[in-house]
């Protein structure tokens, strides 16, 4: 408590020292309770004593108290004095009583009716004006400053005792441990160089990176091999900002480049301007730029050897022709004679003749060495295939003739050998001039599969009858032949090659030739490698030791391959196609089995016209000059010489 | 891979472990895709083909060393930190911590490239040979506007205006440059810098336009490798030739853009004997000069006593020696050429003409050069210019005592190294087509007009050669198709006979028909004969011309039936190649006859 009597000590003194000079500065207007007091003595009274006061003063005349004066209404008196007489009710005015009393007495409008007392109360003007002011919603008195400045009265300096009594707090004295902690923290980041006051060193930006490069083991870069990125194109002339005329597409070229596909279509259209300030700024600048970024970052790279090269060198070199003759090269004469497409010929063992047989129902024989027509047989039918004896004693024919096998004489040679075959014709009953005549050569004198193609019938002619060696076989048989030395018969199917041991009577190998459809097939005389043509126009060539797959694939024919022969003296094979042109091959075997058979084109030979899409329909070699005979859709029959 | 358990006999081998997908490679290094792009570029690390592609074909590979190099990067740690540095002021910011966002942001974590560039170029040659994309890179961004608030910093660009700049007036002092060509695209310059030829690219002197089309993030990260790149080899070039690097230039000339000269001066004055700092850098390279030729003579001492120790027939290595020395003096010859071309030629520039890459090229090629504007060296009026480079329709005012060309000139002038006459490049005229010097039209197979009539005249004339005449080189080929000629000329003629035998053995046939007498027929034979002989043999003559082609195409088809798969697949590539070429050659000339049928007719 002794804090409060301090406090207030000192509003006493000062109130007392600085009482006359504000109070005194406040005019008249500045009315104050303790100014007005000091105008109006009644007044003044009225104020210190408070509102009650004056109440006390008057008293109330009635003394019934604070009761409803509705309990009055009847009654003749309003209630009771001091000394308990009933206070009468005047008469009340009249309307114009009390206006003829306004208009006489300006004071009038100050007097108030008190009901309670039921008498009239005049009032004061400062009344009039307090409630006015009330009315208003403003202080009482004009005088009142409701917000003054606040004057702190209260000296602080020199005063000897503190305010407060209390002792001083410990926290005082001793240092925060807060801000210890974050002393300590900042200690340890300046300490640590996490903060730092100095400015960062200015290093040199650029200096001597590569120094000396004597050294060659340093400077090599490490990790994978770096595959630098491929220079960008270099500007061509159409580039130019002033380039060529030629360089300039015309307008339907450039309307052109819509109608391709986007990769397809030129990216840079030249064009021409007239002077070097003409030239704008080039628009796909930036986007190059960032295209050129991507490659560098986005696009895998690889070493590609790029082969800047002559395809001629990427061809195999091939030995020189030259040294390969002869081979037919060039045609010497043309037999001509048949009507329809000559189907197949056959040339006699001795070279001397040749048969053909043509889809118009004939077959020819004719004399090599002058191109003279002997003989025409007339059949009668097509002839799809024609075969010599292969023994030069008899010269037989065999041709198939629509789905017969007719054996004719072809009615060639001297006397004896006339005689003998058509002797031999004739006979019913196999003679014994035949079993000692030997097996082997009829029986591979003769060859072929029917053509409807269900059954492959071995027609052994010595004995007069056919036996089916095949009951099964994969596909379709399209061409058979005989080995040259063993009993062996090799049958082709639409993809394989069956080679079939005659007396076994067991298939011993299959060739596998990977080709879509085997039209023919011949034996090289050695009896070891067979050569396959396919409606692909592919030539297989077979090593029958060495593999059941072809030793070589050659892609030559545009069109089927409707026949391949071997040569049976020379090295040498041939293929003719319906692509009018027959090839011929230089193929080596060698005795060596450790060399690989050598087979070299050596010529294409042309010619045959194309008569209904068919081109060259058989070939066939002389059996001792290197000559080829080919028989075409055209009706003609070829012979091609050194 | 990371390293986890992998049941035995699982163990991944072959391309399956050595190449790892892109994303995989992300989530390996774990850092986002645009860190792992940025450190690809820096890097740079490329994808690359693996063999069999085992997670799928349409993904990018990258090689598991290189993967693991990026690991080992400490800039991957670099690249964190930056991140981290981010956050912190991010969230210093949000805080309202006012003073440790300005302490962050005095002090963010930089990094440096010059490891990397050492890294990626171990030697200078290295480095000299990738610099296209960097020249070309750092010229456009030169030529973009610098303007601020747009995506690329105005500092960046001032950067490498300076490099590009500091670069050209390098190749400008030591006549480095050898071919221009002025492009739709802008200006090309190949210069040859120790053996090495580069070229780039420079926009045409006029303000790029920033597409949306690019990510500048990736340009801008390319840039900042190319921007540290150029400034390593700039300082080494500049140190090669005793220049202080980086220069500092005269400020009143960087103001009025002209850097390039007010570099060019500061690059002749640096090797003044006042300066005191350069001429002891000469002395030294003078003191390494003489110890490296000691040097050189020790190892020619060894070489000769190698030489005695090898087989006497063995060619010597001391003739690689010479060559060398000889290839040396060539070298220098070049040079000389390059700086003479231009030599006492005094060149003014117009104000329309692009003056920075005149300013660039031309004291490259020995001449001195002057422009309209403030800070030039001498102005229009002076009397030794001999050319003034002028692009606009007329000159008012003409100086009789010098000629006024197009700005091609210069650049046609340089390419075929002589200085051409100036008849075709007077103002007014349209100048003749410019030719790129790029091409090499022997092996296009089409030379334009202009090159072949004018410029390749002029170039033997000046220098006093005889052009080898066409056709002596390929005598071989020629024997070897006299020989098939002659092989065919003889077929034919045997072919010949025959004909003529058989014809003979006819009409003899006939005659006897006929029933004519030998003698009529003998006179007849008299004027016959020759007629039927001279029109066979044209005959002949054309049969043989078809003969010989018939044989070839067989021969080339006959061994192509040989070869494999997919060299027959090789081959036809090539040949549609070649034929392609020869298409567009054949455009060309179509173009050019129909433009000149028009041209000629119009004046008619």
């Amino acid at each position: 408590m002794g804090h409060a009597d301090q406090d207030r000590q000192p509003v006493n003194n000062d109130g007392l020292s600085s009482d006359d000079e504000p109070w005194s500065d406040s005019d008249e207007g500045s009315l104050s309770f303790d100014d007005s007091g000091s105008d109006d003595p009644d007044e003044d009274e009225a104020a210190a004593g408070e509102s009650d006061s004056s109440e006390d003063e008057v008293g109330p005349r009635n003394t019934v108290g604070q009761v409803p004066l509705e309990w009055y209404k009847d009654e003749e008196h309003i209630g009771y004095d001091i000394d308990g007489r009933k206070i009468k009710k005047r008469d009340r005015e009249g309307r114009i009583e009390q206006y003829l009393r306004n208009a006489d007495d300006a004071k009038n409008w100050r007097k108030i009716y008190d009901v309670y007392n039921d008498e009239e109360v005049q009032i004061t003007k400062d009344e009039a004006k307090i409630i006015s002011r009330l009315l208003k919603g403003k202080t009482p008195h004009a005088n009142v400053d409701p917000y003054p400045d606040y004057v702190d009265w209260f000296e602080y300096d020199g005063e000897g005792h503190p305010l407060s009594n209390a002792p001083e707090p410990k926290r005082r004295f001793v240092p925060s441990k807060w801000e210890q902690k974050k002393v300590v923290k900042l200690v340890r980041a300046i300490r640590n160089g996490w903060i730092k006051f100095d400015k960062p060193k200015e290093e040199p930006n650029y200096y001597l990176l590569w120094g000396d490069e004597t050294d060659t083991a340093d400077n090599k870069r490490e990790g994978l091999s770096y595959i630098p990125a491929p220079k960008p194109n270099l500007p061509g002339h159409e580039e130019s900002y002033n380039p060529s005329v030629e360089y300039i597409p015309t307008q339907e070229e450039i309307d052109s480049y819509q109608l391709m596909y986007e990769e397809d279509r030129p990216k840079f259209i030249p064009r021409r301007f007239e002077s070097l300030r003409s030239v704008p700024a080039y628009e796909k600048a930036l986007r190059e730029g960032f295209d050129r970024c991507l490659d560098l970052y986005l696009c895998p790279r690889t070493h590609k050897k790029r082969i800047n090269v002559d395809p001629e060198s990427l061809k195999p070199k091939l030995p020189s022709k030259k040294d390969l003759r002869p081979y037919p090269r060039t045609c010497y004469l043309e037999f001509k004679g048949h009507n329809g497409p000559v189907k197949s010929l056959s040339v006699e063992a001795t070279g001397q003749w040749i048969a053909s047989g043509s889809s118009d129902g004939t077959i020819r024989v004719w004399e090599v060495e002058t191109g003279r027509c002997l003989k025409v047989l007339n059949v009668g039918a097509d002839v799809h295939a024609i075969a010599w004896n292969p023994s030069p004693e008899r010269p037989i024919l065999a041709a198939i003739v629509g789905h017969d096998l007719l054996l004719l004489d072809a009615d060639v040679g001297d006397e004896e050998t006339k005689m003998r075959t058509k002797e031999l014709l004739c006979v019913d009953e196999p003679t014994p001039e035949d079993d000692a005549d030997g097996k082997k050569p009829a029986v591979r004198w003769v060859k072929h599969e029917k053509f409807d193609g269900i059954t492959l019938i071995h027609h052994k002619l010595s004995k007069k009858r056919s036996h089916h060696p095949f009951r099964k076989l994969p596909g379709l048989p399209v061409a058979a032949t005989f080995h040259p030395t063993q009993k062996m018969f090799f049958v082709a199917t639409k993809k394989f090659v069956q080679v079939y041991d005659l007396q076994k009577a067991e298939v011993v190998k299959k060739l596998e030739s990977g080709v879509r459809e085997i039209s023919s097939i011949s034996i090289h005389p050695g009896g070891d490698n067979v050569i396959v043509g396919s409606k692909d126009g592919k030539l297989c060539w077979f090593d029958t030791d060495l593999s059941t797959k072809p030793y070589k694939t050659l892609k030559t024919h545009k069109k089927d391959i409707t026949s391949v022969t071997f040569h049976r003296r020379y090295p040498l094979f041939a293929s003719s196609s319906e692509d009018c042109t027959a090839y011929v091959f230089h193929g080596m075997v060698y005795s060596d089995l450790n060399q690989n058979p050598l087979i070299v084109p050596l010529e294409i030979l042309r010619g045959h016209l194309s008569i209904d899409r068919r081109g060259v329909l058989d070939c066939k070699f002389h059996p001792r000059q290197p000559w080829l005979f080919t028989a075409g859709a055209d009706s003609v029959i070829r012979l091609y010489c050194e | 891979m990371p390293k986890h358990y992998r049941p035995a006999g699982k163990k991944k081998e072959g391309n399956a472990a050595k190449y790892i997908t892109r994303t995989k490679a992300v989530s390996y290094l774990q850092i986002s895709l645009a860190v792992f792009r940025k450190l690809c570029i820096l890097k740079g690390v490329f994808p690359r083909e693996p063999k069999k592609k085992v997670e799928g074909n349409h993904k990018t590979y990258y090689h598991m060393k290189d993967i693991a190099f990026l690991a080992h990067d400490p800039l991957i740690e670099k690249f964190r930190e930056i991140k981290v540095h981010r956050k912190k002021v991010k969230k210093a910011i949000a805080k309202k911590n006012r003073d440790l966002a300005d302490r962050l942001l005095n002090r963010p974590p930089t990094y440096k490239l010059d490891r990397l560039i050492i890294e990626r170029y171990p030697t200078f040659v290295d480095a000299l040979r990738d610099l296209d994309d960097c020249l070309t890179m750092v010229h456009l961004f030169a030529a973009l506007p610098a303007v601020e608030g747009e995506r690329v910093q105005v500092q960046r660009i001032h950067n490498c205006r300076r490099l590009s700049h500091e670069w050209q007036a390098y190749i400008s002092r030591t006549n480095a440059l050898r071919k221009t060509f002025i492009s739709v695209k802008g200006i090309y310059y190949q210069a040859e810098v120790q053996g090495q030829k580069i070229t780039w690219l420079t926009p045409h002197a006029l303000q790029q336009v920033l597409t949306d089309d690019v990510d500048f993030n990736v340009m801008l990260t390319f840039l900042e490798f190319y921007e540290t790149l150029l400034g390593f080899i700039n300082f080494k070039l500049y140190h090669s030739i005793n220049v202080n690097y980086p220069p500092i230039l005269d400020p009143r000339l960087e103001a009025l853009a002209a850097e390039l000269y007010a570099l060019s001066r500061y690059m002749s004055s640096g090797r003044l004997p006042g300066n005191p700092e350069t001429n002891g850098l000469i002395k030294d390279k003078e003191t390494e000069n003489n110890e490296e030729g000691s040097k050189t003579v020790e190892s020619e001492l060894r070489l000769a006593q190698l030489q005695h120790q090898l087989p006497a027939n063995e060619p010597g290595t001391l003739m690689h020696l010479v060559e060398e020395s000889t290839a040396d003096d060539t070298e220098d010859s070049t040079v000389k050429e390059c700086r003479s071309l231009f030599k006492n030629l005094k060149f003014y520039l117009s104000r329309e003409v692009p003056r920075e890459s005149l300013l660039f090229i031309i004291p490259a090629f020995g001449g001195t050069v002057s422009w309209e504007g403030e800070g030039a060296p001498f102005d229009e009026t002076d009397q030794d210019i001999t050319h003034q480079i002028v692009d606009r329709p007329t000159q008012s005012h003409v100086f009789l005592s010098r000629e006024y060309v197009q700005p091609q000139w210069v650049f046609d002038c340089v390419n075929n190294c002589i200085v051409l006459p100036t008849e075709y490049y007077v103002v007014g005229r349209v100048p003749p087509p410019h030719l790129s010097p790029f091409v090499d039209n022997d092996e296009v197979g089409y030379t334009p007009e202009f090159e072949e009539k004018i410029l390749k005249r002029l170039r033997a004339a000046s220098k006093d050669k005889v052009l080898p005449l066409p056709g002596l080189g390929d005598e071989d080929q020629d024997n070897s198709m006299v020989d098939a000629r002659s092989e065919y000329n003889e077929v034919a003629e045997k072919k010949r006979k025959l004909d003529m035998l058989e014809k003979q053995y006819h009409e003899e046939l006939k005659m006897e028909i006929e029933g004519e007498t030998f003698s009529s027929l003998a006179n007849k034979k008299g004027d016959n004969p020759t007629h039927a002989v001279d029109n066979d043999a044209h005959a002949a003559n054309d049969q043989v011309d078809d003969l010989v082609e018939q044989a070839k195409k067989d021969e080339a088809e006959m061994s192509k039936s040989f070869v494999s798969n997919k060299t027959e697949g090789l081959i036809r590539a090539i040949e549609i190649n070649k034929e392609r070429k020869r298409s567009n050659v054949e455009l060309l000339k179509e173009r050019k006859r129909k433009a000149s049928s028009s041209a000629s007719a119009k004046r008619k």
